[in-house]
């Protein structure tokens, strides 16, 4: 192993060594084609008529005829119809899940967050530990309870007494984007808390003290100093959030089981893609039309997102 | 699901005169409402207006151009806001939810907050106010579970008692005055809460869906009661006796005795019996025990207010989402765990009965392939793989005084191996379970090296951020999505038409191709043999220099192109050829064609998630400190040797922390297969499964045993997580 040296080694020749040194970008751009493909497949079909889908394959499209072949009426059709209202409502539903979903669990995770890290008080570490602990459950552990609570109160049965009590009244939630609020709001809490908790507790300490010697209080500290200086990881959490909840499908179709009319675009699409024989033209403007949103997050705040990534997992 | 709505309007209704004045009321408040409503709309509008003129008026230096620019397009939002909220249905009931929830729970959140800013310096102010607020919040309760006549009288009566006890109790230092106001209080509240008590509160019964009225007046039994207070009484003195006496024992035998009779007056006695009187004395008696208890505690001095005011704020900003978590994670779970031991509707015990069908069910669970591992060519060609892999490390590890020695080329070899030895293991094992195991190890395992391997590939590349930016990208996209756009792609159409999916059109092509025998089929021919021939050259001089690892590598990467040039002069791709010696085209059916069909699927989650695994080892790889790079090569090391030997040592943990992630991720996928297949011909996983058995079926306590066992399945990650945490918290 120690014979080879770094300028290339002796017994591969120079011309055989620089072509394997060339392999690793050709391989990486090689892959980078292969993995663009499928998006770039499906934009090219949603802009072609149901006939040239049917006909050829997308590439077809650097050699046919452009007038007969490409057209906005997939866009058009798809947005305007549908038994639930078009695609247009769905995408609005989106919105309408994906936001405050997003917003509710920033200041819930802001304030524990805080409390975590700089707050003082009995059984902290561990009680931290606890709730970041509950980051690995799977979703599929609180669905049937939850929906039954959505859709007919919390009740308990006093042992003994054979009485039933209400904890929580049946406000008919399920079927309503509130329920799927309130179900992303728990399930995103343990990672917000942990995500924050890990920046907020870095800030430095003379900050603080030099502000508890000011006469401020944890409310002033935390609104003063803590929410401006921690905008960058806000930010990434909540660009993290948005595209989880914009993309979510199980607990959306979950929770809003019947009332497809407050279906989020994910769902519209997968039901959409249940009847795949006859509405196939119509999916690929559908398919992209659900994720132009969250690419054009993605591609305008990748740094951001990038920056949530990274502090969820390499500072862990 | 759904069925219990119908049952509720069926027997939701109750002949109470309440009702009739509720559902007045409650028009009334729908016109209370419309008005909020709007006033809410205008106040966003406005409110994005003003934020819009003073983000723009504030940026910078204060001309006219700006200050006008600044109102002009704060009125255009606003207007632009105000249109959208009156027009566009959805967004005003979303925009209206997301205002009025941030504006009630900050409004909640800071009143707690000013309220335990007062203890330090205003003490009386902040007694009067949690006395006045606990006998709301108590009256409230009675209220709202029609517990009391007269609720609004009470409520307000009530009030004003305690914020006077509180105000009181917060400024009289005197011992025996603060007694007589803390009894006078306590028993005035319990008389207002008891002597107007109805015999009833409301109760939702659960199974039939209808209200039921609980009786509650107690019927005591003086005797009893007495009885209970003594004991009551004597368990606080025993205890205060073996705690070390620390206070004086007037509180402890109060207390005791507090307790004793709240025992006496409302556990023991039967419920729903017993007379107003009966009420009373209970009431009173409880209210005078406890407001003697608080009358007997001094005002606190600075440093204890100090102290309240410090930990009721944790709690203040823990409570919110602790809340929660434990409504919709917590709980939930205990239930599930619950229900999972019941039957179809969670009405009877079972047992292990759910669990048992799971594991006896032959498409859930079933072992019966195995014999056919050993034939496959996948389990030959992996166990051939990993025997090359170990024995060339075997030797080459005994020449340099290991007993085994893994370098890439033979680590590669063995992986490889180990891969396809796996995937012939999990093509013959069937059912949801393994097939879900299979997605864990193969996504797991080709998402993170796929994605180590474009990290290591991009690193310092020309363009490196364009390309990561697009591998990235699937991120973005939903599993949905990204299940339509692969559907496109395996897309299989009638072989007398043109294909238009990209892998059967390749597949068809390379038919065509190996059929053809003309120049293309040639020149492929000769294209593979070139690069195998190539391959081996570099192989043998690696081998000869020393380089017996590389040299492996390369002889074996060499295998597969031989192998291609070996089946296209055989016939290799998308055709058949039929009895009758016509030969046609034929297409894979990849999401129809069992078992490999798991693998095709996988396939989309390995496309969305490598970006993820690349980013967090690109940023690994950039943070291994430059030193230990330079002194890598300063020490004679070779690219490939810094990698394997600096950098993956370097990066231990991300990958744990890469893997453990997939794996809860993996175990839970569910959309992909739901779109693609709905677990259909041999793919589905314990998730869709559950879902299936839970909500089109309806069979809660199968769906739950389900749950429990993909629980079961990642609680291993979540003992490391809390081990990681834990390390890290120190």
């Amino acid at each position: 192993m120690t014979m080879l040296s770094s300028s290339g080694g002796p017994g591969l020749g120079k011309r055989t060594y620089s072509l394997l040194r060339s392999i690793p970008t050709w391989v990486l751009w090689l892959l980078v084609v292969l993995w663009t493909i499928p998006s770039l497949g499906l934009f090219i079909n949603s802009f072609r008529t149901r006939n040239a889908q049917r006909a050829s394959g997308w590439w077809y499209v650097l050699v046919e005829d452009f007038s007969e072949n490409l057209t906005l009426d997939n866009y058009v059709d798809i947005l305007a119809s549908g038994s639930q209202g078009g695609l247009w409502r769905a995408l609005l539903n989106s919105l309408a899940i994906a936001l405050p979903a997003t917003v509710i669990p920033i200041a819930f995770a802001a304030f524990a967050a805080y409390a975590f890290a700089w707050i003082d008080f009995k059984g902290r570490e561990w009680l931290f530990i606890a709730t970041v602990s509950l980051l690995a459950i799977p979703a599929q552990m609180s669905l049937i309870p939850l929906l039954q609570l959505y859709s007919g109160g919390g009740h308990i049965t006093l042992p003994f007494l054979e009485k039933t009590l209400t904890l929580f009244p049946d406000l008919d939630l399920a079927g309503r984007h509130v329920s799927v609020w309130l179900t992303h709001t728990g399930f995103a809490l343990p990672f917000a808390i942990f995500l924050l908790h890990n920046y907020i507790s870095g800030l430095p300490k003379d900050i603080f003290e030099s502000a508890v010697i000011d006469g401020a209080d944890h409310f002033k500290i935390f609104w003063r100093l803590v929410v401006p200086l921690s905008v960058p990881v806000l930010a990434a959490f909540a660009i993290f959030q948005f595209l989880w909840t914009y993309n979510d499908y199980l607990i959306a179709v979950t929770m809003l089981g019947g009332a497809g009319q407050n279906f989020p675009a994910t769902a519209r699409i997968a039901a959409l893609s249940g009847e795949f024989g006859q509405a196939e033209h119509l999916l690929t403007a559908g398919a992209f039309l659900s994720t132009l949103l969250p690419i054009i997050v993605f591609f305008a705040l990748q740094r951001f997102f990038v920056t949530g990534i990274l502090a969820g997992s390499v500072k862990g | 699901m759904r069925g219990r709505k119908g049952d509720r309007s069926r027997n939701g209704h109750f002949r109470d005169a309440d009702e009739l004045d509720g559902r007045r009321r409650a028009r009334r408040m729908i016109g209370v409402l419309a008005v909020l409503n709007f006033a809410i709309n205008i106040l966003m509008g406005s409110g994005v207006a003003a934020a819009a003129a003073v983000l723009i008026y504030r940026g910078g230096s204060t001309s006219t151009v700006r200050r006008a620019a600044a109102v002009s397009s704060g009125i255009v939002l606003g207007a632009l806001t105000l249109w959208g909220v009156f027009t566009v249905e959805k967004l005003e009931t979303t925009a209206r939810g997301v205002v009025i929830s941030i504006l009630a729970s900050a409004l909640i959140f800071i009143l707690a907050n000013k309220l335990f800013d007062l203890p330090p310096s205003r003490w009386s102010l902040f007694t009067t106010l949690i006395g006045a607020g606990f006998a709301l919040l108590v009256f409230a309760l009675l209220w709202g579970n029609r517990a009391i006549d007269d609720p609004v009288l009470r409520t307000m009566v009530a009030t004003l008692v305690g914020a006077v006890a509180g105000y009181l109790l917060g400024t009289v230092q005197h011992r025996w005055g603060r007694l007589v106001i803390g009894v006078g209080a306590g028993g005035l509240l319990g008389a207002l809460a008891t002597s107007g008590m109805r015999s009833v509160i409301l109760v939702f019964e659960l199974e039939q869906g209808a209200f039921e009225l609980w009786p509650i007046l107690p019927r005591l039994n003086y005797g009893v009661l007495a009885g209970a207070t003594v004991g009551g009484a004597v368990i606080g003195l025993l205890l205060w006796q073996f705690r070390g006496r620390r206070n004086p024992p007037v509180r402890a035998l109060l207390l005791g005795a507090t307790l004793g009779f709240l025992v006496g007056g409302w556990l023991l006695p039967d419920l729903g019996t017993g007379t107003k009187a009966n009420a009373l004395v209970a009431g009173i008696g409880a209210g005078i025990g406890l407001g003697a208890l608080l009358a007997l505690k001094p005002i606190p001095d600075g440093s204890k207010r100090g102290r309240i005011e410090g930990s009721s704020r944790a709690y203040i900003f823990l409570i919110p989402a602790l809340g929660f978590i434990a409504t919709t994670l917590i709980i939930p779970t205990l239930r599930t765990l619950f229900l999972s031991f019941r039957d179809t509707r969670g009405q009877e015990y079972v047992g292990f009965l759910n669990y048992g069908d799971i594991f006896s069910s032959p498409n859930i669970f079933n072992l019966d392939g195995w014999t056919g591992i050993f034939g496959s060519k996948l389990f030959i060609v992996g166990a051939l793989l990993l025997l090359i892999g170990v024995v060339v490390s075997i030797v080459v590890g005994r020449r340099s005084g290991y007993t085994i020695r893994f370098s890439p080329g033979t680590g590669g070899v063995s992986a490889i191996g180990v891969v396809l030895v796996a995937f012939a293991v999990f093509a013959a094992l069937r059912g949801t379970i393994f097939n879900n195991l299979w997605w864990v190890f193969t996504v797991t395992v080709l998402s993170s090296s796929a994605g180590l391997a474009i990290a290591v590939l991009a690193d310092r590349a020309r363009w490196e951020s364009l390309a990561k930016s697009l591998i990235f990208m699937p991120m973005a996209i939903s599993f949905v999505g990204a299940g339509v756009i692969w559907r496109f792609m395996y897309l299989a159409r009638d072989v007398s038409k043109p294909q238009t999916g990209v892998l059967n059109t390749v597949w068809v092509g390379i038919g065509n191709l190996s059929l053809s025998r003309g120049i293309g089929f040639f020149v492929a021919i000769i294209l593979c043999l070139g690069l195998a021939i190539l391959l081996g050259v570099l192989a043998v001089r690696a081998w000869r220099t020393g380089e017996r690892t590389i040299g492996v590598g390369a002889a074996v990467s060499a295998l597969p192109l031989i192998w291609f040039a070996y089946a296209l002069w055989h016939g290799v791709g998308g055709f058949e050829v039929r009895e009758n010696g016509d030969i046609v085209a034929s297409t894979i059916q990849f999401v129809q064609k069992a078992p490999y069909n798991n693998m095709w699927l996988m396939l989309v989650l390995i496309w969305i998630q490598t970006g993820f695994t690349m980013v967090i080892f690109s940023a690994a790889i950039k943070a291994v400190p430059g030193d230990l790079l330079e002194a890598a090569r300063v020490d004679g090391a070779s690219e490939s040797q810094t990698f394997w030997r600096v950098i993956i040592p370097q990066i231990y943990p991300t990958i744990g922390v890469v893997t453990t992630t997939l794996i809860v991720l993996v175990m839970k996928v569910f959309d992909i297969v739901k779109v693609m297949t709905n677990g259909n011909f041999g793919t589905q996983v314990i998730a869709n499964e559950m879902w299936q058995r839970a909500f089109t079926e309806l069979n809660f306590g199968l769906g739950s045993a389900l749950a429990v066992v993909l629980f079961i399945a990642v609680l291993p990650i979540l003992f490391m997580n809390i081990r990681r945490i834990q390390k890290a918290a120190v």
